[in-house]
């Protein structure tokens, strides 16, 4: 069965209009950009987009690693968890068998003093787990910088429909009032740096911090 | 055997008041349970640096842990505030912090850090800065 045709193809006068429609409208996006300073934000935002997914990859390889620590930990855990239930079940066993050769034989001290040690490997543990914890406040940082950038160039776009758009007083009017209102970013400080690598500006280490502190007489 | 002047030292540093301040509660939480397991029990914590600073003023704190990345007031801007606050500014002030730029340290350190740690950070280099910052203000031996 052959799909009809009709509606599919454009009739050529109809063509003709339709490319010299695109051909205005990139004109007009042209001159849209390059008056209003705006050609230079596209470009920005073609060098901040490599660094979004810079970030999002940071975000994924914290996450990744706060989990893998996470499981290790509690891999860990557990098993020192069950060595301390079997050798409480032991010694139970032996003091019902020979209370006072369980003593004596130094059974029971010597599970005390394991329960104690394999206690401190526990809590250890629980600090790891804890620490992990750590990659919510840095990548809320990242996504944060991700978001901001959404956010820019959404209102980027924004404000270039508006100026494309054809003539509409309620539009122009808008268009008036934004400009009226120039937004002003606050200075904040970077947040986690997520490519360190060959940068000399940025330290990669607790050390590299402490020797330039020591360098500087602190 | 610890001698008597030791515990006496460690007594004393253990009822240091804490300021956490970080504009991420899990920060908060992580950071006052790694003092409290180090030996520092008394912390509060605050979310950036106005509410540190107002509870700076209204309380009386031996120490502040403070991130610099954080709305409203900056750690920068918190530093800044408490040394020249001359009822403040002899409280020590360790940056724990993302901010890994040789130019924000250097800063920290001239506006008057007690000391800076980059995060991710472990409980031993926060335990080691603490009680290196209480030794040289001789509240620890």
């Amino acid at each position: 069965m052959s799909a009809p045709d009709s509606g599919n193809a454009l009739a050529p006068e109809l063509s003709n209009d339709v490319h010299q429609r695109i051909g205005q409208l990139t004109r007009q996006l042209h001159d849209a950009l390059s008056g209003l300073g705006l050609a230079e934000k596209v470009k920005s935002w073609a060098g901040e987009l490599p660094d979004a997914k810079d970030r999002l990859s940071y975000i994924a390889r914290l996450t990744g690693e706060a989990a893998e620590k996470v499981l290790n930990n509690v891999d860990q855990a557990k098993q020192q968890h069950e060595h301390i239930a079997s050798e409480t079940r032991r010694i139970g066993a032996l003091i019902v068998k020979d209370p006072v050769g369980a003593v004596a034989r130094g059974h029971v001290l010597n599970f005390i003093d394991d329960v104690e040690k394999t206690s401190q490997q526990i809590d250890a543990n629980l600090t790891n787990i804890m620490m992990a914890q750590d990659f919510h406040d840095l990548t809320g940082q990242v996504i944060a910088k991700v978001v901001n950038l959404a956010a820019g160039i959404e209102s980027q776009l924004i404000e270039l429909l508006l100026i494309t758009a054809p003539p509409d007083p309620l539009v122009i009017a808008t268009d008036t009032t934004s400009a009226a209102v120039p937004a002003k970013p606050l200075p904040v400080p970077q947040g986690p740096v997520v490519k360190p690598e060959g940068n000399p500006d940025v330290v990669k280490s607790q050390s590299e911090v402490d020797d330039l502190l020591a360098s500087l007489g602190f | 055997m610890i001698p008597l002047a030791l515990l006496k030292d460690l007594s004393m540093a253990a009822e240091l008041k804490f300021l956490v301040v970080d504009d991420f509660s899990t920060m908060r939480r992580i950071v006052r349970n790694l003092l409290k397991e180090i030996g520092y029990a008394d912390a509060d914590e605050a979310e950036d640096g106005v509410a540190a600073l107002n509870k700076l003023r209204n309380n009386s704190f031996d120490f502040v842990v403070s991130d610099i990345n954080m709305p409203n007031m900056n750690g920068f801007q918190l530093l800044q505030e408490i040394k020249k606050d001359d009822k403040l500014k002899h409280i020590p002030v360790l940056m724990v912090t993302a901010e890994a730029r040789k130019e924000d340290i250097v800063m920290a350190a001239q506006q008057g850090a007690a000391g800076y740690i980059v995060k991710p950070f472990t409980k031993a280099t926060l335990e080691e800065k603490v009680n290196l910052i209480l030794t040289k203000l001789g509240l620890r031996q």
